[in-house]
């Protein structure tokens, strides 16, 4: 054991180490409940069905649902069959915000869910692998009166899938298909007041575009933005504990540097964490406020994923230098096999990441999951980087396995060993015990919270705050209890 | 000018007294000619409004053109649900809107109550979410703690400003008449269930969208059925009806089952307070009792749209018409279609 920084902590400091960041959590609990509100919310907007006159083109090809130049309306479809008029004169128009209110860059992005409202009609069936084809364009301006800006415009492709649950008879005319929500726009920044977007949806029956795809009463667009109290406390909470991070962490790398020895490999690797942590914790957010930075979402998924890189080769290396079978490690390359899955599975990732965030920098309509090789390519990557997962798993497993088995070896020669020698291994073994009952403890927690987070519906405020705590704290939370015990360790 | 006003008020209170109980606001729908209700004068020339469903209506002009739509789903709505019953919902162009059907306390009566409250939620749900309406669920923050409200924690749902609207202009007429009468309970109990059908089934849609679309961040909302469902839901509560009558426990009155056997009704249950007439024949003194002559039936059925029951035992005539379909058709997803004319014969059986 060349390191041996957690076990010479005596027992008082640990206590009140663990103590102090119980109380941490605490607060960042109570600050989660109480202050913050849910960490997102979702607003469902009914898109206006406007009639898009030759007449008007000229003016502005813009429209907008409500205002002073609202288009010209249709309640439902009967009334546009009864004036003549065609699906491609048809444009559903979305305002985004309500009336009354502004979007704000503390929104951080908008996410937007595309769901059709397709009636069932006996002689209007949709067909089997249905495709919708949408001509989408979206604007923006930052006052009321001003011209409308176009940011993008796109023709995109989407699968429907819809089923039908009643029989398929006369009687049930007039019921609706439950269809899959469709995934239609991601912006990573929010950086103007008002947005408008405009869907049509063309029809050409000689190239067979939007045929068969059933008799759409309604389009309904859900945004989905993250909220701007939300964005605030998130950042002070991160203001705040960058710096206080920043500091421990450069007092521990000089403590190490003061010492004879050079640093061994467990404290390095504690230094790449904390550096990591800052790296993730540094609020650069800040600047989208100020500066239209649509890849900033691309930025953050970059930066959580270095860091639970990071941390999942910390377990492994931690319960490695701990295994107490003589043999010298103490070198990162020992743990390739380990750390492998790890990098592997987050490059799996991140290309996965640049196909579907990266693209949308260009293109805030595109999704990987819309046409079927997409899909399959992301599913590809996505199951490619769950048996990384699995692998590192089980290699942790297996270790820790080992640890404990090592451990109690050393327990029955125990007794052969001198009092001082024996008290001093008996501590050991004990703290590392529970170091390690803690670390597994709070593994568990994370994971309970992640599955209890995806499982519960979220609409419970409960729910709303329990989120965001753990979006605050889970990944923080552990790291700084292994980095503090290890910076204590030292004396 | 202070007398004109008090004897207008009481020329009101009188009206609202002798139309009793039919649910004449939905009358609204029979008025296309008004056009788009704008400016609080209209607001005077509807019929089928009480004194203060005008105030109402002067208070939140924009809303009304919702409710008119949500009056006219509620016409729609009870007109597909009864489509194969002797009672076929059918309206008078007078007002009460269904005659005097609905007057009593009827099942029948129950389900227009509940539908019509039900579908102006609906109507003016659909029209807060696309941005008709500036007082919906974002006017109000969803916490009530913070200033900023929408900037800070987001609106509220909208389904929770429609259904207080309709809640206080559908219900406005049963609480102006005191608690007394049994017949306002039966309605208020009815206008709830109809707004539970759509409250206890909206859907709960979600989105993840953590890292790389995972689960670690997830939002969800909640969607409001298809009216078409609510309608079917408010139908199976019609069929499942409790029959009620008045009791009183302590200082206040209450609603219980008649037959003491049954399960108590459910707050999503419907309510009526007398059986219903057998809608066989015309009645003159009852406007909107037109009665089953006339009416096309199902001779293999053997439910109430066979010809057995809907024509009440008069027996039927039956013809053999020749009917121009629409065939092997062409559809766009909108307004477009085009057919070949198909001639078949059949045979239609009418109600003696």
């Amino acid at each position: 054991m060349a390191g041996a920084i957690i076990e010479n902590m005596s027992t008082k400091k640990l206590v009140i180490v663990g103590v102090t960041l119980l109380l941490f959590q605490a607060l960042a609990f109570m600050v989660g409940g109480l202050i913050a509100p849910g960490p997102t919310s979702a607003i469902e907007y009914l898109a206006t069905k406007c009639v898009d006159g030759i007449k008007h083109r000229q003016e502005s090809k813009w429209l907008m649902p409500w205002g002073p130049q609202q288009c010209e309306k249709l309640q439902n479809f009967e009334e546009a069959m009864a004036k003549r008029i065609e699906a491609n004169n048809i444009v559903f128009a979305v305002h985004i915000p309500m009336p009354g209110n502004e979007m704000s860059p503390w929104f951080q992005f908008i996410l937007v869910i595309l769901q059709l409202d397709i009636m069932f009609k006996m002689n209007n069936q949709i067909e089997e692998g249905a495709v919708v084809t949408i001509d989408v364009s979206l604007a923006y301006r930052d006052d009321l009166f001003s011209e409308w800006t176009e940011m993008a415009h796109s023709f995109e492709h989407r699968n429907l899938n819809c089923n039908f649950t009643a029989a398929k008879t006369i009687e049930n005319e007039g019921r609706q298909y439950d269809c899959d929500a469709l995934p239609f726009m991601e912006v990573g920044s929010v950086a103007h007041k008002y947005y408008l977007i405009n869907i049509r949806l063309p029809v050409n029956e000689r190239k067979k575009i939007n045929i068969g795809i059933g008799e759409i009463r309604d389009i309904r667009l859900v945004g989905i933005h993250q909220n701007g109290g939300f964005t605030k406390v998130w950042f002070a909470m991160k203001t705040f504990l960058t710096p206080s991070i920043l500091i421990i962490m450069i007092w521990y790398w000089r403590r190490i540097t003061l010492m004879t020895r050079p640093p061994v490999l467990l404290e390095k690797v504690i230094f790449a964490l904390g550096i990591s942590m800052t790296f993730i914790n540094i609020p650069v957010e800040w600047f989208s406020v100020g500066f239209n930075w649509t890849w900033m979402l691309l930025f953050g998924d970059i930066r959580q994923g270095i860091f639970y890189s990071m941390l999942l080769s910390f377990w492994i290396i931690f319960c490695g230098e701990h295994l107490m079978d003589q043999s010298e490690r103490n070198r990162f390359s020992v743990y390739w096999k380990q750390v492998g899955p790890i990098v592997f599975g987050s490059f799996c990732l991140f290309i996965f990441d640049m196909c579907e965030r990266g693209v949308q920098l260009t293109n805030p309509f595109y999704s990987i999951w819309a046409s079927d090789i997409g899909t399959e390519l992301a599913m590809s990557f996505i199951i490619v980087a769950g048996i990384c997962a699995c692998l590192y798993f089980l290699f942790l497993c297996f270790m820790v396995f080992q640890v404990f088995r090592n451990i109690s070896g050393k327990r029955t020669s125990l007794p052969a060993m001198s009092k001082a020698r024996r008290l001093h291994y008996e501590g050991l073994i004990f703290r590392f015990k529970f170091l390690m009952l803690v670390s597994l403890l709070i593994l568990d927690v994370l994971v309970l919270m992640i599955c209890f987070v995806c499982v519960g519906d979220g609409g419970a405020t409960s729910g709303e705050d329990i989120q965001l705590t753990t979006t605050i704290t889970h990944a923080d939370g552990p790291t700084e209890i292994y980095k503090m015990t290890g910076k204590e360790a030292q004396e | 000018m202070r007398e004109d006003h008090v004897l207008r008020c009481v020329l009101m209170l009188c009206c609202a007294l002798l139309s009793a109980s039919a649910s004449n606001w939905l009358y609204l729908a029979k008025l296309s000619s008004v056009g788009s209700i704008r400016d609080e004068e209209t607001c005077e020339r509807l019929r089928g409004l009480i004194q203060r469903q005008v105030q109402i209506c002067k208070r939140s002009v924009e809303v009304m053109d919702a409710v008119r739509r949500g009056a006219q789903l509620a016409i729609d709505e009870c007109q597909f649900q009864f489509r194969n019953r002797r009672w076929n919902c059918s309206t008078l162009e007078t007002m009460p809107v269904f005659g005097k059907v609905v007057t009593q306390g009827t099942r029948e009566a129950a389900f227009v109550y509940a539908i019509s409250a039900a579908s102006v939620a609906f109507a003016v749900t659909r029209a807060c979410s696309s941005g008709e309406l500036e007082k919906c669920g974002c006017d109000h923050n969803v916490h009530g703690v913070s200033p900023e409200g929408f900037q800070w924690s987001g609106c509220s749902d909208n389904i929770a400003y429609g259904v207080a609207f309709s809640q206080s202009f559908v219900d406005v007429r049963e609480r102006g008449k005191g608690q007394a009468s049994s017949r306002a309970l039966m309605n208020l109990h009815n206008n709830e269930a109809g707004r539970k059908a759509i409250l206890s089934h909206m859907r709960v849609e979600c989105k993840c969208h953590g890292v790389s679309g995972s689960c670690e961040v997830k939002t969800c909302w909640k969607a409001m059925p298809p009216f078409r469902k609510v309608g079917n839901i408010i139908k199976e509560k019609f069929d499942g009806a409790t029959e009620v009558e008045q009791h009183k426990v302590g200082s206040t009155k209450v609603l219980v089952p008649r037959n003491s056997q049954f399960k108590p009704h459910t707050d999503e249950d419907l309510v009526y307070l007398e059986p219903s007439p057998d809608f066989c024949d015309f009645d003159p003194r009852t406007p909107g009792m037109l009665g089953t002559v006339g009416r096309q039936c199902n001779r293999t059925s053997k439910a109430i749209d066979g010809c057995e029951l809907m024509c009440c035992g008069r027996g039927f005539q039956t013809q053999e018409v020749e009917v121009v379909d629409r065939c092997s058709c062409k559809f766009h997803w909108c307004c477009y279609v085009k057919c070949k004319q198909c001639r078949k014969m059949v045979e239609i059986h009418t109600c003696r």
